[in-house]
This record gives C-alpha cells, structure tokens and sequence, in this order.
C-alpha cells in the first residue's frame, strides 16, 4: 500500500457536553475508494468536516499528503468535495456558477473537465437560474463542482440522493474514475448496492467511534458470506468479528 | 476575496430585496419632496424616516442574506481560499448593493429637490448606518445559530437603538433636569450611530437652536471640524468593532 494520502491520529471532536467523533485512528490511500458507513448521527459527516477544514476537531491531528492540516486553506486544492444539501446564491445561473468556482479555485476556462456537464444533461441548461432548479439537478450541479477541477481528493456525503439511476451511475463512475487515476475518495452512503459496487474498503463509525476499516474481501471473509449487505449486519452483531 | 465580492454582488444585484429597498426609498422621499412644499420641511421628514427605516432594512436583510447563503458559505469554505476572503468579499458586495439602491433612493431626489449640505450630510450619515448595520448583522447572523433567533436579536438591537435608548435618555435629562448635566448628553448621543447621524444631519439645517442649551452644546462641539471627525471616527468604531468580531467568529466557527 502507498504512503497514507490522509490520516486522523486520535481526532476527537465535542460539542458542548456530546462527542461528536472520538479518538479517530485511520488511514486513507491513493487509488482507493473507501466507502464511510454507520448509522444516522454517527459521525460520518463530522469526520469529513475535519478533514475538511469546516469544523475544527476538538483534539487530535490530521495530514493531507503528510502535511498537518491547519489555517493554510492551500492543501483544499487537491479536494473535491459533494456535499449532501446543495444550496446555491438564487439568482446566480447554473453557469455563472461553474465560472465562479473555476475563478475561485484559480482553473483557466479551458482547464475545466466539462464531459460530466454534458453526461448530466446540464449543456442545455447554463443559463437557468440556480434558483428554479430540482433538488437532483441541484445534486448534478455539485456533483460537476466536485469533480471538474480533477481533485486527487474526492469527498462525497451522500451523492446519489436525489439523483436519476443514469446521473447516479455516471457519478458513480467518475468517482471511480478518479480512483483509478490515483486519487483517494470517500464516500458516505446508506445504499448498500453502491458500497458493494465501488468500495475497496468501508470504514463503519457508530457514536463517532470507528468501529471498523477493512477491506471489502476481508468483511465477507470474516461474515463468511459473499454480499456485502448480509455481511455488514453479521459484522455489527458480533463485536469480535468487528476485532478480529 | 474580489472573486466572492464579484459573484455575490451579481446576486444581490438581481436580488428583489435589494431593488424593492430602492423603490421604496425612491417613493417616500419623493413622495415627501413632493406632498411638501418646503424642501428643508421635506428634508425633516425624510431625516426620521431614514433614522428609523435605514437601520431596519439594512440589519434585517443582512442577517436574512447570511442565513439564506449559508450553506454556499460553507461550499466556499472547502475551496482553497481564507475564511476572511469570503467574509470580507460578501460584506463588501452587500455594502455596496444597499449603498448603491440608497444612492438611487435617496440620493437621487435628495440631488433634484434639496441640492444643499444638509441633504449631503443625511446621504453621508444615511450611508455610514447602512455600514454600521451590515457589520452588526454579520456579526448577530454568524454568533446565532438559527435564523429566527437571529433575526429576533437584530429586531431587538434596532429597536433598543432607535426607541429605547432615546427614551432612556429623555427620562434621565427629565429626571435630571435640576442638575447641569448636558456635558454628559453629548457623549451619551454620540454613542448611538443613529442619534449621532441624527445630530449631523440637524446641525445642519440649523434646528440646534430649537434644541435649546442641549442643541448649542452639540452645536460647539459636532458643528466643529475636530467634532465632526470625532463622529465620523465613532462611525467608524461602530463598522470596524462588529466587522472585526465577525471576521473573529467567522474563522472560529464550526461550519
């Protein structure tokens, strides 16, 4: 395995009297898909929150690239990132959008990879106001921002939600696109089919503590099963397969 | 931050708030310049209807404007750029939206019916509280979590500014009156943005006379160069202050 792309050593974070994450240990690698699971209010969006940078962990580190991340805001270069609610300036344009980001983010026009524009079925729609779109073309939308600028770091809450079967599978295999190109990307999820489809690991968090990080093989080895769905509950129920 | 600056203030340009807060102060000062034949009666009017609506408008809409792009912030935050750049860039785009829909509100018939340094003054202080209240509904939107808390504080901040404090202030010169303490009046006005851009705008049209010994007190000392950069200086304290504490919360905030 490469050297670790990201890693939380003992990340913690509280608010107010509850822990949100506790003791986080873990390693994230190039050219791997790690699929984020656990129920809801577990900790799976704080802990893509600290890595990066909008809530600041309570205690503990983390590096990107072997740097520890802190108030220089450089390191979010090599990240993508697809959050679960999309909420855009309403009278901004779907175009104006994608111009600012780019503008924001430093690309050229020409730098920009625009082919999921056109795979989403967004080319026609440029020139509509963010403000009258559907919650799955506003998805799209962040699903286009997350991945045009060919981040190295690819994090996504929930991308499929709200989002057609073909938008789904189409960013689906761009995330697996940036996978293959040696990026690392993580993803939180509750479908199973979509874990199943792309993870190379899963990493299950349960009241902000990391239950377990392994490897897809290495879960349906220990369940004794060949689905990933029967295996994750066989798992769950039994704290020494978690430990083995 | 000129990036931020850029595409926010291509939203509010677009944003019907901001065009309606134009119309609206476009309608009653020219309503006012119109129904009054005295422009410096006209003046009058307008000067309280700017004092009490200026404020409102610009502390509401910022709070609201802050809530409503929240989750965007949050987008701009995960990009490679300082939390201060997207602040900075969004409190100057909202500036310059509401002083812009002001300057054509207010500055306009003020231009065409009252082309006088009264009417310059009331522009000017008019202005300085659009900044003022925009840096303290920076500050209110991002130290409240919810938005119906916020706007219930800032709600409370305008009134406390606009009703109460005067009130406290009349009870205590009435309660008072046997003692010599209009010295201490004018620190006490000049503290409030709203009374202070009040004062300027009436020492301008000489209404300082009617205002007895307490008019020629705020006469000496604000109808004075030192005194009007004593004011624009706490203006400025009153944008810089909660700007700063903003920025602070900002850059500490779980977003």
């Amino acid at each position: 395995m490469p050297d670790a792309r990201i890693t939380f050593e003992g990340v913690g974070k509280r608010y107010g009297k509850l822990w949100a994450l506790r003791n986080v240990e873990c390693a994230f690698h190039p050219g791997e898909v790690v699929m984020l699971i656990g129920p809801n209010a577990s900790g799976k969006t704080t802990l893509i929150k600290c890595l990066l940078g909008l809530v600041r962990p309570t205690e503990g580190r983390i590096t990107v690239n072997g740097e520890a991340i802190g108030s220089d805001p450089a390191y979010r270069t090599a990240i993508g990132y697809m959050p679960q609610i999309s909420q855009y300036p309403a009278t901004l344009t779907i175009g104006q959008l994608l111009e600012m980001m780019a503008d924001v983010r430093g690309m050229s026009n020409n730098e920009p990879d625009d082919r999921l524009v056109e795979g989403l079925g967004l080319s026609a729609q440029l020139n509509k106001r963010l403000s009258s779109l559907s919650g799955g073309t506003k998805q799209k939308v962040s699903a286009v921002l997350a991945l045009r600028s060919r981040p190295s770091i690819l994090v996504m809450d929930e991308p499929t939600a709200g989002l057609d079967p073909l938008s789904s599978k189409r960013v689906l295999e761009r995330a697996a696109a940036v996978r293959d190109a040696g990026g690392t990307v993580l993803i939180t999820s509750h479908l199973m089919e979509e874990v199943e489809a792309l993870a190379d690991r899963v990493a299950y968090l349960e009241e902000g503590s990391l239950r377990f990080l392994l490897p897809v093989q290495e879960i349906l080895v220990r369940a004794g099963t060949k689905r990933l769905s029967e295996a994750l509950p066989r798992m769950l129920e039994s704290r020494a397969l978690c430990n083995a | 931050m000129l990036k931020v600056f850029k595409y926010t203030l291509i939203d509010l340009a677009r944003n019907r708030f901001v065009l309606g807060y134009a119309v609206l102060m476009l309608l009653v000062a020219q309503g006012l310049f119109s129904l009054e034949g005295d422009p410096t009666k006209a003046l009058l009017s307008l000067v309280q209807v700017v004092m009490a609506l200026v404020p409102s408008i610009a502390l509401v809409f910022t709070v609201v404007y802050f809530y409503d792009i929240q989750e965007f912030t949050q987008l701009l935050a995960v990009q490679p750029m300082r939390r201060g750049a997207i602040l900075g860039g969004q409190v100057l785009a909202l500036a310059v939206a509401l002083l812009l829909a002001q300057a054509i509100g207010l500055g306009l018939p003020l231009l065409v019916h009252s082309p006088t340094l009264a009417a310059l003054v009331l522009s000017l202080s008019g202005s300085g509280l659009v900044l003022v209240f925009i840096s303290l509904g920076a500050l209110i939107a991002l130290k409240q979590r919810e938005k119906a808390r916020g706007v219930g504080v800032a709600l409370a901040i305008w009134f406390l500014l606009v009703l109460v404090y005067d009130a406290l202030l009349m009870w205590g010169m009435f309660t008072l009156s046997d003692y010599p303490i209009e010295p201490f009046v004018v620190p006490f006005a000049g503290v409030n943005p709203i009374d202070l851009a009040r004062i300027m705008v009436m020492l301008q049209v000489d209404l300082a006379a009617m205002m007895g010994y307490s008019g020629a007190i705020y006469k000496n000392f604000f109808g004075t160069q030192m005194g009007m950069a004593v004011a624009g200086l706490i203006m400025m304290v009153w944008v810089l202050v909660p700007g700063w504490s903003a920025m602070r919360a900002f850059n500490r905030k779980d977003l």
